[in-house]
């Protein structure tokens, strides 16, 4: 039995003092606050010059001239990338070697298949005189129609979904269930494409010596990041140094390097040396990902007593026409509802579009808004409160898979948000309240879920004679408080108070703490500190017990408990030595050891592992306009054990805002005809502003997880937007009587009936 | 977001702007408080050779009453016209308005001149100058001349000042006892530009409606003034019938186009909606 195991039977957490689970500030709020916190484009190496991109115009043919002429004569113009002079690549930008590889758009012809694809770079010596060389380009095309939207091109079923999820899924007989139900409901709904957009564009400083790459740049997953340009490139991971201690947001973006990035450190190499580029806001509308749009089409059956007979969901959702990513928007039906028969089953188009990826909840976040909406539309027309009804559904294990769930506190979760939402009051049938100014008031709610993933992490930690220690993880911090949480871990991993913890992450040079997506960062990379914490401590043990001068002599490695940065013989409080004491001992300056993660097959083999919760939302209608305005949102999140809450909650806030931009605001709007985004900017592209932001409560509802992972840790990050979106649009037609089933719901919708 | 590369002047006085503006030939453009202008220079929208700053003219300053007649400068910022007292007295339309202007970052900095010479048909202000029968002065090479508002606004973000010419004051008439005015817009979301906005002003002597005027914002490529709707009420006390029957003549003045935010029939219906709400408003103080 390796030390690691045999200490993580006795948690951390469970002993006296720790910090686990105090609600701690951001540790670096205040250098981000005070502008303090460099982020990539932050930094201006020597020498350092500018790439801007030139992006197709066209979403489909080809570029047939560029006025290079124009764009070199420009006072301070280096140089111009095209596809004529680009630096070779070691790997075609096209290659898929893995499902996790997505291909690039790197100058490797003259082809476009999107809009916003780059189709040059400017290299000048100032960032007005790259701007101005690419507007001199004036490229020319030869241009195919586009193929844009749903109805694009012909459908077909796609070999896999999300990552190597099966496109078609089913138990038991959906159509029998459907034929005997007593209730049967049949449903379409419509999800726009969203865009990521992140407050912090994508940004990279690059800069070479030699064959050694120096780059800064924001990254969710920095080993990936290090092997994908390690490939690209044809030079040795370890001699690709990437900073990203800081993210303005990422949402699944800036999960893999993508092919501006990759332009970045090629327009670098070419003009040999440092260069800066960063994305505009438009530009962030195709190279980078987006979450594609769906039709998805629910069928419910019900038994006259209330229960589901049969639970079908169908997802269209398109793709770009040379990569492969497709939105598992249905697969969010094998969990959350009890029913002897479910089909789930995808199909797709490909247009000319940017590939889509993950996006804050793929697949969840659009199933759920209309499985939510489907299961509210069911409970109406059975004539059972939405409530009711969901907990008559209620899955006891999960119902794709038969297995049990390792924790679910989803029926506590109902109950402490119904009751601080005040759902008993609601009146059953829509259109019943009003307020004050005579404005329509609805009640709506829906059930969250995601699941809790592990990926594989690894950490490394010392404990030096002075009496600190220091944890050194390459984690990410997007602004979820990754710096803050996994200090936490690591100070309790250490035995050490938070004073005395240095937490090191943020760079590529760090031991490889996973990806920061999937809501498992957390957990995974969490995982990896814990057990390094323990085999460093089980080092420091060995040393103690094994030494006749130490007042821990013989107690043997079990008998020792780490607190303080003291050890402590378990059971005699009062035989105890300082860290600083047993390395001085022993002639150490310092000691260290790793630790890594991975989820464990065992347990994964034999339970469903899934975070849940529960959202009510209340939203006001002006019956004249139709405006809609979401006044209250209360969710109930149980996700296992809670590192920090006040950074979990800000977690859920976020999710929650985003399942109210999902329900009224967000929509990318492709012009039918050029394949272009109409509204390329954040002042056509809506997201909530302030004002449009509810009173927010987010309720954290006690878990205990014995087997999703030793700390107990399921993820939060994306959890919010799921449940929250459907709530709203529930809401809505509760206050109205109106179901909008395309997504953002308008006001037009509202009054038109469309 | 960087704009092309351009000169800048800054003159004293009108006569020297109009100067540079000429020796600048065409691809001149005045800037007064930037708040259009600067982020169309980033988006590269517009690109002048040469921007003349008239930021710094004292002429086109201050707001001062002069018998019947109400002079804003061209330079009066919007947060003046949002806490002057003399505008709170003399063109009540315009402080009710202002609130609905941006944020107040760009209220703080974003000139009334600057607003009405873009005449975006989806601002504030432009529109309201229909309301208030405001007449434009403009200064150019030929001397002054001053335009009402019903003739400045021409089409989409066309007005009667030609290349080379310069606003310099708004001249609006004092605002009667009598008067009554409403103001409102409707957007999707807070602080955006509106789908729909009105202004309604209008005199109620003895309980009769006259002078009405109305105009729209949002509603087509200019700033529009609803004439029938106006007819409609003139001559009748204003009662549920006469709110209809303005309510219903709003299909002869407005054509909105369907566009991304909302299909036409239901612009229409806003601004059905929004003109009923104001004149109830008005009729309940009344």
């Amino acid at each position: 039995m390796s030390p690691e195991i045999r200490l993580s039977t006795t948690p951390a957490h469970a002993r006296h003092g720790s910090s686990i689970g105090q609600p701690l500030t951001r540790r670096d709020g205040a250098l981000k606050v005070t502008g303090g916190a460099r982020y990539a484009a932050d930094n201006h190496p020597e020498g350092m010059v500018h790439a801007v991109l030139a992006t197709s115009s066209i979403a489909r043919g080809r570029v047939t001239f560029l006025d290079l002429d124009a764009a070199k004569a420009h006072p301070g113009v280096l140089a111009v990338m095209t596809p004529a002079n680009r630096p070779p690549l070691a790997e075609d930008p096209d290659a898929k070697l893995h499902p996790f590889m997505f291909r690039l758009d790197l100058l490797q012809n003259d082809l476009v298949r999107y809009a916003g694809q780059p189709i040059a770079v400017v290299i000048a010596e100032t960032l007005e005189a790259a701007t101005e060389g690419a507007a001199l380009l004036a490229p020319r095309y030869e241009t195919l129609p586009a193929r844009v939207g749903l109805d694009g091109d012909t459908p077909f079923i796609p070999a896999a979904v999300g990552i190597g999820n099966p496109a078609e899924v089913r138990i038991g007989d959906v159509e029998a269930g459907l034929a005997g139900a007593a209730t049967r409901i049949e449903a379409v709904y419509e999800t726009p494409a969203q865009y990521h957009n992140a407050m912090e564009p994508h940004a990279i400083v690059a800069a070479w010596d030699g064959d050694a790459l120096s780059i800064d740049t924001p990254s969710q997953a920095l080993a990936m990041a290090q092997g994908r340009i390690a490939g690209l490139f044809g030079i040795a991971p370890d001699n690709i140094h990437i900073r990203s201690p800081f993210l303005g947001g990422g949402f699944g973006s800036k999960g893999f390097i993508t092919g501006p990035q990759a332009l970045g450190i090629l327009a670098a190499r070419m003009v040999g040396r440092p260069v800066k580029l960063v994305l505009r806001r438009e530009q962030m509308y195709g190279p980078v990902g987006h979450r594609a749009p769906t039709r998805q089409r629910l069928r419910l059956g019900v038994g006259r007593d209330g229960t589901l007979t049969a639970l079908g969901h169908h997802a269209k959702t398109t793709s770009s026409t040379y990569d492969d990513f497709f939105e598992p928007a249905a697969d969010v039906a094998h969990t959350l509802y009890a029913s002897p028969a479910i089909a789930t089953s995808h199909e797709a188009v490909r247009i000319d579009t940017g590939t889509p990826l993950f996006m804050r909840a793929p697949g969840e976040a659009t199933g759920s808004i209309a499985l939510e909406s489907a299961i509210d539309e069911t409970a109406w027309a059975c004539g059972m409160d939405p409530l009711a009804f969901r907990l008559k559904n209620y899955a006891e294990v999960e119902p794709i898979s038969g297995k049990p769930f390792s924790s679910k506190a989803l029926r506590e979760c109902y109950a402490q948000g119904a009751e601080r939402f005040g759902w008993s009051r609601r009146p059953f049938a829509p259109r019943q309240m009003r307020d004050e100014d005579g404005l329509l008031v609805g009640w709506g709610m829906g059930t969250a879920t995601f699941p809790a993933l592990m990926f594989q992490a690894e950490a490394r930690a010392v404990l030096k004679r002075d009496g600190t220690g220091v944890m050194e993880s390459g984690t990410h911090d997007m602004g979820q408080g990754a710096w803050t949480a996994f200090a936490q871990i690591a100070a309790d991993a250490l035995g050490l108070d938070m004073a005395r913890t240095e937490f090191r992450a943020g760079t590529s040079d760090l031991p490889d703490a996973g990806i920061a997506g999937g809501s498992a960062h957390t957990a995974t990379a969490g995982m990896a500190i814990h057990h390094a914490g323990a085999a460093v401590i089980a080092r420091l043990a060995d040393l103690a017990t094994g030494d006749a001068r130490s007042p821990l002599f013989g107690a043997g490695n079990a008998g020792v408990v780490a607190r303080d940065g003291r050890l402590f013989r378990r059971g005699d409080e009062s035989r105890s030595e300082s860290y600083g004491d047993i390395l001085a001992r022993a002639g150490l300056g310092e000691i260290d050891a790793r630790g890594t993660s991975a989820a464990d097959p065992d347990a994964q083999a034999s339970y469903a592992m899934h975070a849940h919760g529960a959202v009510f939302a209340e939203v006001k209608v002006d019956p004249d306009l139709g405006q809609i305005r979401a006044t209250r949102l209360v969710g109930a999140f149980a996700a296992g054990r809670v590192i920090n809450s006040r950074l979990v909650r800000s977690q859920y806030y976020g999710g929650m805002i985003w399942g109210v931009s999902f329900a009224l605001h967000e929509q990318a709007v492709a012009d039918p005809r050029s394949g272009r985004i109409l509204n390329a900017n954040l002042g056509e592209y809506h997201i909530p502003v302030n004002a449009d932001v509810p009173a927010l409560e987010a309720l954290i509802v006690e878990e205990h997880d014995p087997h999703v992972n030793a700390l107990g840790i399921k993820g939060v990050g994306e959890i919010g937007v799921t449940g929250t979106a459907g709530a709203v649009a529930n809401a809505v037609w509760h206050a109205t009587g109106r179901r909008c089933r395309r997504f953002p719901i308008r006001l037009d919708d509202l009054l038109t009936g469309r | 977001m960087k704009a092309r590369a351009f000169s800048y002047v800054c003159p004293a006085t009108v006569a020297e702007a109009l100067d540079a503006f000429a020796a600048a030939g065409s691809e001149a453009s005045f800037i007064a408080g930037g708040q259009s202008l600067v982020p169309a220079l980033a988006l590269r929208l517009q690109a002048p050779e040469c921007l003349v700053d008239i930021g710094r003219i004292a002429e086109l300053r201050g707001i001062s009453q002069d018998g019947e007649w109400l002079r804003l400068g061209a330079l009066t910022r919007h947060v003046e016209v949002h806490d002057h007292p003399l505008i709170a007295a003399c063109a009540p339309l315009l402080a009710l308005a202002a609130p609905f202007v941006a944020h107040p970052a760009i209220r703080n900095r974003g000139t009334l001149g600057g607003s009405i010479a873009l005449a975006d048909p989806a601002s504030e202000f432009p529109a309201m100058m229909l309301a208030v029968a405001a007449e434009m002065e403009i200064a150019g090479p030929a001397g002054r001349r001053r335009v009402p508002a019903t003739d400045f606004f021409q089409d989409l973000y066309q007005t009667a000042i030609e290349p080379g010419e310069l606003l310099v004051a708004i001249h609006i008439p004092v605002a009667r006892p009598g008067h009554r005015c409403a103001f409102d817009e409707f957007a999707r979301r807070r602080g955006d530009y509106a789908i729909v906005g009105c202004g309604v002003m209008l005199a109620l002597p003895a309980d009769v409606v006259n002078e009405a005027r109305i105009a729209f914002l949002s509603v087509g490529s200019t700033p529009l003034r609803a004439r029938a709707a106006e007819a409609a009420l003139n001559g009748r006390p204003l009662d549920a019938a006469a709110i209809r029957d303005a309510q219903a003549a709003l299909a002869s003045d407005l054509d909105p186009a369907d566009d991304e935010q909302v299909p036409a029939a239901m612009r229409l219906h806003l601004a059905r909606v929004l003109l009923g709400r104001l004149l109830g408003k008005i009729a309940a103080a009344a």
